[in-house]
């Protein structure tokens, strides 16, 4: 790292530190984001923790952008910290790192926020396990599939709407004579009854990921 | 068993038959409140449930500050159950029908949003007789507190959930296009978009979309739902607000909704608000 982006980094922790209003946090936050540098993602994940929705949507996205440099910094978190982790759990969620497998699990299965659950239920879907050998896949593979039909009961509509795209998108990358891949089909036709608690938004998009897992 | 093993400790869970007691009882006016809430909330099936909650409307009390209002508590939570229990509860119209000649407002509010839930076409009238004064004396402000005059909101949403458009109801609801408080024109533009389809209301909402404070972006997002209006899925997915609210927006395109965009769009912007 030259002198002159390091110095610009200090100066935007400092910023996003000592900001005096919702408005100031909000902005140092995104300045901060944007700089893409892996060690702003420590101060990145105090912002989840200063109850400022705005800073933390921002802080999110960047947590995002900087991927696996994230992790690390979001498994730190004090899992006490309830706001703090709901974020995490989304920004996990969009990376994808599977060092995010017990939070989204736990938040899956357990979160009383429904938002929390979506989110855990999208993320599940799309972990990154390409780089892992292929008994551990199948390991971790079972694991969130377990999970995601189990939520697939979810009291909330939403939650059931996030189950069906993470059954799809772990179906879509898996060759369809893996029993996984059946699994997961078989929990789509699940979604996909017509039940009178069963949202037609959910049905509607249990349908289309059928749809396209069938023209795979 | 004691009497305190019997009957279910504050906080816990209870049975139908438990809500229903609570209700049939008349000396305790916060257990017949939270029985009332139980049967709307838990879409209660048993024949009994629209009888009581019939009755419970029956019980109210004159409006007296400081005194009686707690079996207009009770009435209020009945008429929001009935609304809940549509279309079971259309033997329940007449007593909501009484109930929007009410003194209290926030009685004539619960039930002319039940008597939209139940899509009483036979409520036209008095619903449309409440407003028909307009926005300077319907939609004044009370003297003594933030109230209107009458619970404008719920009467033009009410209007627009009953889905009858008439030229008098027209005649009636778009005045409030005009009124000083934006909560009321978003309302009014919901159900002109409802009743008409005509995208110019359509096309309010998504401005009311941009207002800068959020509970008028929240609203204007539940009333493009409600209305399904599908051109404005663009500006919902670009509105500051909780993603949860968008999504809801969003579903009610996709349910209540027709036309361009097709599903596939729609089902796209959903998937990247989860």
């Amino acid at each position: 790292m030259s002198e002159h982006t390091a110095a610009s980094l200090a100066a935007g922790i400092a910023a996003v530190q000592q900001a005096d209003s919702a408005q100031g946090l909000l902005r140092a936050t995104q300045e901060l984001a944007a700089s893409g540098d892996p060690a702003a993602a420590p101060t990145l994940v105090e912002v989840l923790g200063f109850n400022n929705p705005g800073a933390a949507v921002a802080a999110v996205e960047g947590l995002i952008n900087l991927g696996p440099n994230a992790v690390t910094a979001l498994l730190q978190l004090d899992p006490e910290n309830y706001g703090a982790r709901a974020w995490a759990v989304r920004a996990l969620a969009g990376i994808g790192d599977v060092r995010g497998l017990e939070l989204l699990l736990d938040a899956l299965g357990s979160d009383v926020a429904a938002s929390v659950r979506r989110a855990a239920a999208k993320g599940l879907g799309q972990l990154v396990l390409g780089a892992l050998p292929e008994a551990t896949q199948h390991q971790v593979r079972q694991r969130c599939l377990a999970a995601l039909l189990a939520a697939s009961s979810d009291g909330e509509w939403v939650v059931r709407y996030a189950v069906a795209v993470g059954l799809e998108s772990m179906a879509a990358g898996l060759p369809p004579h893996l029993p996984e891949w059946q699994q997961a089909r078989a929990g789509l036709v699940t979604l996909l009854a017509a039940a009178a608690d069963n949202a037609p938004v959910v049905q509607r998009r249990a349908h289309l990921a059928l749809l396209r897992l069938e023209q795979q | 068993m004691s009497a305190a093993a019997a009957s279910p400790q504050a906080g816990e869970p209870i049975s139908e038959q438990e809500a229903l007691r609570r209700l049939r009882q008349s000396t305790d006016p916060s257990q017949q409140y939270y029985g009332a809430w139980w049967l709307g909330r838990m879409r209660s099936q048993h024949p009994d449930a629209v009888p009581l909650l019939r009755a419970a409307l029956r019980n109210r009390r004159p409006r007296d500050l400081g005194a009686g209002v707690e079996e207009n508590a009770v009435a209020r939570n009945a008429a929001r159950a009935l609304g809940k229990l549509a279309p079971a509860a259309q033997a329940a119209i007449p007593d909501l029908l009484d109930t929007l000649e009410d003194g209290d407002p926030g009685l004539r509010e619960a039930a002319a949003r039940a008597l939209g839930e139940l899509g009483a076409a036979e409520a036209i009238p008095a619903l449309c007789a409440r407003l028909a004064s307009g926005p300077a004396v319907a939609g004044a402000q009370l003297p003594d507190n933030p109230r209107l005059a009458e619970p404008c909101e719920a009467l033009l949403e009410a209007l627009g959930d009953i889905g009858i458009a008439t030229a008098q109801v027209l005649a009636v609801v778009e005045p409030f296009i005009q009124h000083e408080r934006p909560l009321i024109r978003s309302a009014a533009a919901r159900t002109l978009l409802q009743l008409s389809g005509d995208d110019r209301w359509g096309q309010l909402l998504v401005e009311l979309l941009d207002h800068p404070q959020l509970q008028v972006r929240r609203a204007a997002l539940m009333d493009l739902g409600a209305a399904g209006w599908r051109p404005a899925f663009g500006a919902i997915a670009a509105t500051l607000a909780e993603n949860s609210l968008k999504l809801m927006a969003l579903r009610g395109l996709v349910e209540r909704g027709s036309g361009a965009p097709e599903d596939d769009a729609l089902l796209a912007c959903m998937d990247a608000l989860l």
